[in-house]
């Protein structure tokens, strides 16, 4: 017990001082309660700081005017108990230990709170600091502290969870790292020995920096539960302006906070702090900027900067608590926060994600009386419940679980294998690195080499990659394989704003999953497809937002819908062209009634433009190409003579399509629609669009398309028209599902119609699931694809040398690429090749496949052919043609594949002299991606070829820039002189390299214009002091305001 | 508008109406279900063309290249085989499209290669004959120079009724060549490694009786893995009785003709091999003067999987010109013997062949007293019409005559009397059907008839250029 300690028994004398500062709607109730005390206060002393709303006076008609001190308005809590203290000399009355009780002026103790306090005090001589369990003023139940402590970086922790009621589940008397100040008893001289609080810190954390100061003097705080008391803390909630200091009360807040824990933590310690005080505000400060919330942006980085700016001040405050800090400090240790922490807020984060809680507000909440959080459909919170029932008792779950089982059960001879491919979908290979460098190089050194731009879809593919440890096959795996299970919980979720019954949702949703598209997208390897299926209902949701709600939420949606009508874009380029219609139809018919509509489609439609500009001026001037989408264009894969009725039935064609009367059901029910009386505008909308998609479908499967990156003519596939069109007739269904309840509770007739419908309308996904599980995925995608380039080929070719790989096609004749060392890449496939190049390759290929002989194989050698392969079928006549080619050498032929190797190559740089004799030239690649060609010294007309299609190439040579030359009509020349050397020849790229940092950044902006965004109480704090007499307020307007737009909403979509 | 929307059954009406149309407007855009022709090889000119002569040492070796129209330029030469090191200067170069070239080549020349290029690539045919009265290779002995390949098919008698059955490998590439030799018997395959490499400029011969001594009958295959080789198969029966190349035959087919069978006597014995996996039972039909018909009692014979079957045709065709059209589930090799009259005998081998729809030239062929040529043109389809070129090797070559082979009949094709040695070029007409085509020499001397066969191969003036597509989803089965 050291010398400062009460001794047992001794007579308590307790003076309580009250500080009001615009207060006054509870100043009553608190001086009433601190009267009312079963242990009556021995001296009772209200302090003015300048009250506004008659604070003042209703101190002085409580305690009288002698009782009540009067000081300015910026005078902080801290100074005002420290002038009363002045004034109010220590009673030095032996065996009277005397205590201060500090009362805010919103902070109502119970009847019995300070005799609770006392009797602790006396149970605990070395208790210095006491403080009561802190309950919300308006929801009495609602536990706001008990106790405060406070981890490494500042972050305040109450140790409650969000919302808590106390039902005696935290009672006791604990240590505590601090105490709020609000109905803190403290020992006088206890405060005279720490200098009571710091007049640096007028207003937050001036408690934690009192209490810990207090415990680096030797002393204990405790908290007392059975002392209560009721707080408003009407300072951080911005019921009250603070000026006791000009700045923003979050800034301040984070200053102090930093400040206390940086002044009272030991040296050691303090190092560590300062690091992740640093990296952690820069981090938040990010997060903040991505929200959208400068202002919290601003506040966090000025608190730091404010913290690192004074070490000054820093030192000085390290020096006035020196004193025992170290000493002390491992029973503080214990009080802070754990690190662990702030891992299990996001555990508790996602948990309440998964179970339709939305996300908890991880941004430093101050404390535990949280917003009210929203009774989000009622049906998705469930809260009395464990975590498996809360995950899985959500039908979005259990929908996602279910369909997932129908597409592992489907997909059965997919899963597993070591290369997926086939189809549309060019063998998954290589890592995100290899995607992402496809996506930023100006030139691409595949095929015949072009300068074209990257479909951005390998962008989007390459950041899903990396996500999914850097691995494409896993992003293509779930995007593609997973197309059906993400398509459903996403109609799931997206209908949610739109279809009110949980019913309904679930059978769109699984209706729309597994439509004939889907599982033709997933057999045929269409990952454009599969991706938009899966944005299609987020479209539908966000336009929806667009149309219908208000100012700043329309024009987020607006960016949102805009950036992933881009994503959808890259994938299939039709989406455009179908939502442009729907979008400038919806905006001149909701244009007049509603302000900023034409904007936000704009926006909407704009930044697809954009983002994907130059991509999108390639694809625009070959129109065909909008028909096109992500992958390889075959004619296998399409029917060309779809039939109408398949059409009419949603069903693409190609493989992988259930039979027709599979979609039967939702077709007959949408039919069934157009009968009801009410609704019937959402009606003729959403049969508006299933109308236009079939349209589109047809016009789309009659258009016979080549593409630019080379291909048979075939038609197009109209899976994503047929998309739209199933999307409307689903949405139809489901908006007037609700009068098949009514129906059903008509009884008689009525509900035999109305069981005899649900039944109709579910066969489609009963029907269709089963069938996809029943014949399962047999297409031509597959899960084990075998390589097109031989080993032996890839082997014996050096950096850049291409490979001829023929094969013979289905259609009679034979089919060629050019391939350089590796199977090419997604998106590599889909990158035009330079007409010139080549057409002389065609010539010099066929000719070399007829076996006439002559110069074919010398044309081949000038394009860095080293290898022809021919690979299964293997066409007999092609390979004695192969065979009969002096030029030709067979290296291995198997019943799969045949590789011949160039007798004479030329490599990819060769040197052509004036007689046309051609001599090989050693190339290196250099690490900047440049190449360097070893010129022997010889005659005069001389030209170094590179075997790439002659462009922006620059070549220097002994310092001097080499003039340029196109060679063969395609191929990138050099004019030489009679000197060595070492030739340097790079591609010239900075425009390219421009335009992607342009476009990173347009893809940054938008993202965070689409972000969801500051609340808008937050956003506009309630700063104006309240008017006088205003009773306390009631609960914020916000969710009465949210509901109030829902239902609007809900009202326009039901119009 | 307002009204249809409003309407209970308006609205439903507009709904079917608009899906009636798009109905109907999918119906009429439906393309009509021809089936599209799959698209045609083009015809290209051949630009280079590279034959070796196996073994022309004491033989004549004849070269022509009949050319084509508006074409000019190119040499064609006739060099020894060497190492790609030494190279040897052209023992001869030929620049006139349409000139026979014909030389009697010393005792012990190796192989020789004959190549063209430009003009003098189109339709380039060599070809070497032996003539021997006496002897134990009396006989006519000729065989077409072959370009090299990767695989190369060879029916014929073996080492055992033989006296020497020797192959003939040269590799004019500069790329090295491992051969695999694989022999079919009677009694099915031969086993055993024989396989060997053959380096540029190198060329070998390899005694099939030590690789497989004792077949009555046999199939040889000859196959590279790497490279390229141009093989020829040479038989001696023996003292008395005759000697000949086996002319390489049409590689593994479930319908194969043997054409090019001379009329008159003699045996004429059908070989046939079934290298594949599974037993073959192949029906054998004639095609004569008379008709395409069946044989009585040996409408089919049965080979079992990797041997050779022989099927004794010599009374079945009744010394009428014929070929022979063999027909099987599985594929099959099949050759001809084919034996003079005399007291001496000659022999003489056809063998499968492949219908020359663009066009055949026989380089060697001779008019005189006792030496006579003649075509024997089979159409097993549609009725044929030929126009038949000859090139002699001096003087003006005569107009081109036309010849007509009525359906699924063999003719014997009179040539225009020549004089002297000359080449003659078979071209289809269009609208013809399939042709077959076989020459005949022989040469008539004290003893008998000498005698040598050889299936019109397809000509080296055309090449089908495979319709090609540039598609990267050539990388996709």
């Amino acid at each position: 017990m050291s010398s400062t300690d009460v001794p047992y028994g001794a007579r308590h004398a307790v003076t309580a001082i009250v500080v009001a500062h615009d207060g006054a709607r509870w100043l009553a109730d608190t001086v009433a309660a601190v009267m009312r005390q079963s242990r009556p206060v021995d001296r009772l002393v209200g302090v003015d700081n300048g009250s506004r709303d008659g604070g003042g006076r209703v101190l002085e008609e409580a305690l009288g005017q002698g009782n009540v001190l009067a000081l300015p308005r910026s005078t902080g809590f801290g100074e005002a108990v420290g002038e009363v203290l002045e004034r109010l000399p220590a009673a030095r009355a032996p065996g009277v230990v005397e205590w201060v009780w500090l009362i805010h002026d919103d902070c109502a103790p119970d009847v019995r709170a300070l005799e609770a306090l006392l009797w602790a005090a006396d149970h605990d001589p070395s208790a210095a600091v006491l403080g009561p369990k802190l309950r919300d003023w308006l929801d009495r139940r609602l536990l706001l502290e008990v106790g405060v402590t406070v981890d490494r970086t500042g972050r305040r922790d109450t140790g409650l969870e969000a919302r808590e009621y106390d039902q005696g589940q935290h009672d006791g008397v604990h240590d505590t790292l601090s105490v709020s100040t609000a109905g803190m008893l403290i020992r006088r001289d206890v405060w005279d020995e720490v200098g009571g609080l710091d007049p640096a810190l007028p207003v937050f954390r001036d408690d934690l920096d009192l209490c810990w100061r207090v415990r680096n003097a030797g002393h204990r705080v405790l908290n007392v539960s059975h002392a209560v008391a009721w707080h408003a803390e009407a300072a951080t909630r911005r019921r009250r302006r603070i000026t006791a200091s000009d700045h923003h009360p979050r800034r301040l807040d984070r200053r102090n906070a930093m400040f206390v824990v940086m002044a009272n933590l030991p040296f050691r310690a303090l190092l560590w702090a300062l690091v992740r005080n640093v990296v952690g505000s820069l981090f938040r400060t990010v997060l903040f900027m991505l929200a959208k919330q400068p202002a919290n942006a601003l506040d966090e980085i000025s608190a730091l900067g404010s913290v690192l700016a004074h070490p000054g001040r820093m030192l000085r405050a390290r020096r006035a608590r020196a004193t025992g800090r170290k000493q002390n400090y491992p029973q503080i240790k214990r009080l802070l926060s754990p690190p662990g922490a702030s891992y299990r807020r996001i555990v508790d984060m996602v948990q309440g994600f998964l179970s339709g809680a939305g996300p908890v507000d991880s941004s430093g909440r101050h404390h535990a009386a949280a917003e009210r959080q929203e009774q989000d459909d009622g049906d998705e919170l469930l809260v009395d419940a464990g975590v498996m029932q809360r995950v899985f008792g959500n039908p979005g779950v259990l929908l996602f679980l279910g369909l997932l089982a129908v597409t592992v059960a489907a997909e059965r001879t997919l899963l597993g294998g070591d290369r997926l491919g086939g189809g549309a979908l060019v063998p998954v290979i290589g890592g995100a690195s290899d995607l992402w460098r496809l996506y930023t190089e100006g030139f691409h050194a595949t095929g015949l080499g072009t300068d074209a731009w990257t479909p951005p879809y390998v962008a989007v593919i390459a950041v899903l990659s990396t996500v999914l440890f850097g691995k494409p096959w896993l992003a293509v795996t779930v995007l593609l394989l997973g197309c059906v299970p993400l398509a459903g919980v996403s109609a799931y979720l997206a209908t949610r704003r739109m279809i009110p019954s949980a019913g309904a949702r679930l059978w769109l949703a699984a209706t729309y999953a597994l439509m004939p598209v889907a599982t033709g997208a997933i057999a045929a390897g269409r990952l454009g497809t599969a991706v938009v299926l899966v944005l299609l209902p987020v479209y539908a949701a966000l336009a929806t937002v667009l149309l219908a709600a208000e100012g700043r939420r329309s024009r987020r949606a607006a960016w949102g819908l805009g950036l992933l009508l881009a994503v959808g874009t890259a994938f299939a380029p039709l989406v455009y062209v179908l939502a442009a219609i729907i979008g400038v139809l919806g905006a001149t018919a909701f244009g007049s009634a509603r302000r900023g509509v034409g904007v936000s489609v704009g926006i909407a439609l704009g930044v697809p433009l954009v983002l994907l500009f130059p991509w999108l001026a390639q694809i625009a001037r070959h129109p065909g190409q909008i028909l096109l989408e992500a992958g390889l264009h075959r004619p296998s894969l399409v029917d060309p003579r779809l039939p109408a009725a398949d059409l009419l039935a949603l069903s693409p064609g190609g493989p992988g399509m259930p039979p027709l009367w599979v979609t039967a059901g939702l077709i007959a029910a949408a039919l069934g629609t157009l009968l009801i009386r009410r609704q019937r505008m959402v009606v003729a909308v959403c049969w508006g669009v299933a109308v236009f998609g079939v349209l589109v479908a047809i016009l789309a499967g009659r258009a016979t398309v080549t593409s630019i990156a080379g291909s048979e003519a075939a038609p197009a596939w109209p899976g994503v028209p047929l998309a739209f069109a199933a999307t409307g007739m689903l949405v139809v269904v489901a908006l007037t599902s609700h009068r098949l309840a009514e129906f059903r509770a008509a009884g008689g007739l009525r509900r035999i119609a109305a069981v005899l419908a649900a039944a109709v309308a579910f066969s489609t996904p009963v029907l269709a699931a089963g069938f996809w599980v029943y014949r399962g995925v047999t297409g031509p995608l597959r899960g084990d694809l075998p390589d097109a380039m031989p080993a032996l080929a890839a082997a014996g070719s050096e950096d850049g040398e291409r490979t001829l790989v023929l094969r013979s096609s289905e259609a009679g004749g034979l089919t060629y690429t050019v391939l350089r060392n590796r199977t090419p890449l997604m998106g590599e496939t889909d990158l035009p090749a330079p007409g010139q190049a080549r057409g002389r390759l065609a010539v010099a290929a066929s000719g070399l496949a007829s076996g006439r002989g002559g110069q074919d194989a010398a044309v081949l050698a000038t394009y860095g052919v080293r290898f022809v392969v021919l690979v299964a079928p293997i066409d007999p006549a092609v390979t004695r043609a192969l065979d009969s080619q002096p030029a030709l050498a067979r290296m291995s032929l198997t019943e799969t594949t045949g590789v011949w190797r160039l007798a004479s190559p030329l490599g990819r740089a060769w040197i052509a002299d004036s007689a046309g004799t051609r001599t090989p030239v050693k190339v290196t690649r250099t690490p900047d991606g440049g190449l360097t060609a070893a010129v022997p010294a010889g005659p005069a007309g001389r030209t170094l070829v590179l075997a790439e299609p002659a462009g922006d190439w620059t070549a220097t040579l002994g310092g001097a820039t080499l003039a340029r030359t196109t060679v063969d009509g395609w191929a990138q020349g050099f004019t030489l002189g009679t000197a060595a050397g070492t030739a340097r020849i790079a591609y010239d790229d900075q425009w390219h390299a421009i335009w992607l940092w342009v476009q990173a950044g347009l893809v940054a902006l938008v993202l965070v214009l689409a972000a969801p965004g500051s609340r808008a109480d937050e956003a506009a704090p309630d700063y104006a002091d309240p008017p006088p007499g205003e009773a306390a307020p009631a609960e914020p307007e916000r969710p009465a305001g949210r509901r109030g737009r829902r239902a609007k909403r809900s009202e326009v979509a039901a119009r | 508008m307002k009204f249809l929307v409003e309407n209970r059954f308006g609205m439903l009406l507009l709904v079917v109406i608009s899906l009636l149309a798009l109905y109907g407007v999918a119906h009429v855009t439906q393309p009509p279900e021809t089936v599209t022709a799959a698209p045609q090889p083009k015809r290209v000119t051949v630009e280079s063309v590279n034959t070796v002569c196996p073994d022309p040492g004491d033989s004549v070796v004849s070269a022509v290249a009949p050319g084509r129209e508006g074409a000019r330029g190119g040499a064609a030469t006739v060099t020894a085989l060497t190492a790609p090191g030494e190279k040897a200067g052209p023992a001869a170069t030929l620049d006139q499209p349409g000139k026979l070239w014909q030389k009697k080549q010393a005792a012990r020349t190796g192989p020789l290669i004959v190549a063209g290029d430009g003009a003098m690539a189109a339709g380039l045919e060599a070809a070497q004959t032996a003539t021997a009265t006496s002897g134990a290779r009396r006989g006519l002995a000729g065989v077409r120079c072959v370009e090299p390949a990767a695989e190369a098919w060879f029916v014929g008698p073996g080492p055992a009724a033989a006296a020497e059955v020797t192959l003939y490998v040269a590799n004019p590439d500069s790329a090295p060549a491992s051969v695999e030799v694989a022999v079919y018997a009677g009694e099915g395959p031969v086993v055993g490694d024989h396989g060997f490499m053959v380096e540029p400029g190198e060329h070998r011969t390899v005694n099939l009786k030590d690789i497989a001594p004792s077949p009555l009958v046999m199939a040889v295959s000859v196959r590279t893995g790497s490279g390229r080789v141009a093989s020829a198969v040479r038989a001696e029966m023996g003292e008395g009785r005759g000697v000949d190349w086996l002319p390489q035959a049409a590689a593994p087919a479930k319908s194969v003709v043997v054409p090019g069978i001379p009329g008159g006597g003699g045996r004429r014995e059908l070989y046939v091999a079934a290298p594949g996996e599974s037993d073959a039972v192949v029906q054998v039909k004639a095609i004569t003067a008379d008709g395409f018909y069946a044989l009585k009692n040996r409408e089919t014979v049965e080979v079992p999987a990797g041997s050779v079957a022989t099927l004794d045709l010599s009374t079945g065709i009744g010394g009428q010109p014929a070929a022979i059209a063999l027909t099987s589930e599985t594929p099959i090799v099949a050759g001809m013997v084919i034996t003079a009259t005399g007291t001496r005998l000659d022999v003489a081998f056809s063998a499968g062949a492949a219908p020359i729809d663009l066009g055949s030239v026989v380089a060697d062929n001779r008019s005189g007293k006792d030496t006579k040529s003649a075509l024997i043109l089979s159409a097993p389809g549609k009725a044929a019409k030929v126009s038949v070129q000859v090139l002699p090797a001096e003087g003006a070559a005569p107009a081109a005559t036309e010849a007509e082979i009525p359906a699924a009949r063999t003719e014997q094709i009179a040539l225009p009397k020549v004089r002297g040695a000359f080449a003659v070029a078979v071209t289809p007409l269009p609208g013809s059907g399939p042709v077959y085509g076989g020459r005949v020499l022989d040469q008539r001397d004290g003893n008998g008839l000498l005698i040598t066969a050889q299936p019109l191969a397809a000509g080296r003036t055309w090449a089908l250029v495979p319709p090609l597509t540039d598609s990267p989803s050539t990388v996709l089965p």
